[in-house]
């Protein structure tokens, strides 16, 4: 029994490295001096912490602020208009009759099935076309558009848990129907919206197809992107470490917030596949 | 009178309908409807961005033609071999930690962090780092194997051979996903009815047996969904080999999500690369048809 419990702890802990590794090793590296990075003999501590790295970015690396500025922007924008986007249609979608309402759900859920390879060619030409290559707004719009069906389901689901009492008993206090969401619905539903923001956070601040197509200029790319094209470019891997540990510090900030709900939305967004 | 009050509350909540549907339906027609259409229609037309001014209609011959594309066909047998391997070992691994940590009690907050960690790593980040681990010269791995195990002879440069090309590929994607496959697995397995399993044990079930005869059977339905979302995750990647390999070495990665990529933005041969995405979606559309029938049986 000891020797099984044993073995069964060691396994988790090796499976535990594995998924760390990656993470810790470029957090120490980032702390290494230049020579100990390229030389033979590889520690796993740094011998002399330095912060020499860290330097590099804020001083000569004025390009990996204009980055990580350009993440910011897509991700705070893109986040905010996808949930007022969603909360508003998918609380239609729950309580507001209108025309082929049930068609336009079955609808907007078959068009995601499409991978983004199909969409990509007619956006590129799109935005070709009104000049928005190249911009944040160029890859605000594509990324609010693909993640809409999807968190429009989500909080269509989440007003639809709220009894429908609720909702009349603000109709017969006098609220008007815009107030009834504003004011009752929307904070009964925020369990739905905190699984909106998170996801849309995530994908967004870690979205790659959309960006290396619509952002080819350096200046306009965010961290998704401009990091991958930094292999020896001055950028050794201790610059490029200290600049992936910067670049993960909000999602995982956000991970560690969130964790709860985190779990709960990934199993409400298996249904999506 | 009062009906009147009543009808005019279902005009005002026609109206807000409409409004609150209308902002959104504008992204999803302009940046989803649209391009979805005229990609079908660029898909039966020859197209280059660059020398064509204009696309030009060729009918079912660019879907015929792609299948002579001797890069297509093998960006599919690429993307099969994937497939199969993540998927295989994607299972395998996840379950195996889900059962972990659901017998787990002590440390669990450590062991649950640090595999779901990885989750809120963007995959393009993960793929830069796994680069850097299996640099031939100063790696992490070969650094590992030659110095930690002293087997100098395992040694290699894994990211110019075709096939630790991909299995670093196969890796970096298992990294990357195996946190949210072991979540649901773990819904899967708190699922699971406590009356089932105490049945099990007053029957005289050990632990293996439980697992092997009670639990597993009754995951059933998470197989299907891990399955699918493995399976299309499998047919849609890009990012790995595009930051990792760049496809190669040759084309031994080059998977078709990432020939599609290259046809329509290194080429800028746009139809046939609408062409291939139509082939490509047809695949995935029927496993997502095969996902809608299986979720409405249960």
């Amino acid at each position: 029994m000891k020797v099984s419990r044993l073995v069964f702890y060691s396994l988790l802990m090796i499976i535990s490295v594995f998924f760390l590794v990656p993470i810790i090793y470029s957090l120490l590296t980032s702390f290494k001096t230049e020579q100990e990075i390229f030389s033979k003999l590889i520690t796993l501590l740094p011998r002399n912490p330095t912060l020499a790295s860290y330097k590099y970015i804020f001083q000569r690396g004025a390009v990996y602020i204009n980055w990580f500025k350009n993440s910011t922007v897509i991700t705070v924008v893109g986040v905010i208009l996808t949930t007022i986007l969603s909360s508003t249609a998918g609380y239609a979608f729950a309580r507001l009759p209108f025309k082929g309402r049930e068609l336009m759900m079955v609808f907007i859920l078959f068009i995601i099935t499409f991978p983004v390879a199909v969409l990509l060619i007619p956006i590129y030409i799109m935005s070709y076309e009104l000049d928005i290559l190249n911009t944040n707004l160029g890859l605000i719009l594509p990324n609010v558009a693909s993640l809409l069906p999807f968190t429009i389901f989500i909080m269509r689901g989440a007003f639809k848990l709220i009894p429908q009492e609720i909702e009349d008993s603000a109709e017969i206090d006098g609220c008007s129907v815009f107030m009834t969401w504003l004011k009752v619905m929307l904070p009964i539903a925020n369990n739905g919206i905190i699984i909106v923001i998170i996801y849309s956070f995530y994908v967004i601040w870690g979205e790659y197809i959309f960006a290396v197509t619509l952002a080819t200029q350096e200046s306009a790319m965010p961290l998704s992107v401009a990091l991958t094209l930094l292999k020896g470019e001055g950028w050794n891997y201790g610059v490029l470490g200290a600049a992936i540990i910067l670049s993960i510090i909000p999602p995982i900030i956000i991970f560690l917030a969130f964790q709860k709900y985190l779990v709960s939305g990934i199993i409400k967004g298996a249904i999506k596949g | 009178m009062k009906n009147n009050i009543f009808t005019s509350r279902e005009k005002s909540k026609r109206i807000w309908g409409v409004l609150f549907v209308v902002p959104s339906f504008a992204f999803i027609f302009l940046f989803m409807v649209y391009p979805l259409v005229h990609s079908f229609y660029l898909s039966f037309t020859k197209y280059n961005f660059v020398f064509d001014r204009t696309p030009t209609f060729i009918g079912f011959r660019g879907y015929i033609d792609i299948f002579k594309d001797p890069e297509f066909i093998l960006s599919i047998k690429n993307t099969f071999v994937f497939g199969v391997v993540f998927l295989v070992l994607a299972m395998i691994i996840s379950l195996s930690i889900a059962l972990m940590l659901y017998f787990n009690t002590r440390f669990a907050w450590f062991f649950r962090s640090s595999i779901f960690m990885p989750i809120v790593v963007p995959i393009s980040f993960a793929c830069i780092l796994f680069g850097w681990m299996a640099n031939e010269n100063f790696g992490l791995l070969n650094y590992i194997i030659r110095d930690v195990l002293n087997q100098p002879q395992w040694t290699r440069g894994w990211l110019t051979e075709p096939n630790t090309a991909m299995a670093m590929i196969i890796g970096v994607t298992l990294w990357g996903s195996i946190g949210f496959l072991t979540i649901l697995f773990l819904g899967g397995l708190q699922g699971i009815s406590t009356d089932i399993l105490e049945a099990a044990i007053v029957d005289g079930a050990n632990g293996w047996k439980r697992i092997i005869f009670i639990i597993l059977p009754n995951l059933r339905e998470t197989y299907v969904i891990t399955g699918i979302w493995g399976i299309l995750k499998a047919l849609k990647v890009f990012v790995q080999p595009k930051v990792l390999t760049e496809g190669g070495p040759g084309n031994a990665t080059l998977s078709m999500y990432m020939h599609i990529y290259n046809n329509a933005f290194v080429y800028f041969d746009m139809g046939k690369a609408a062409t291939m995405a139509f082939v490509l979606s047809a695949i995935i559309l029927l496993f997502s048809i095969l996902n809608l029938r299986l979720n409405s049986e249960k």
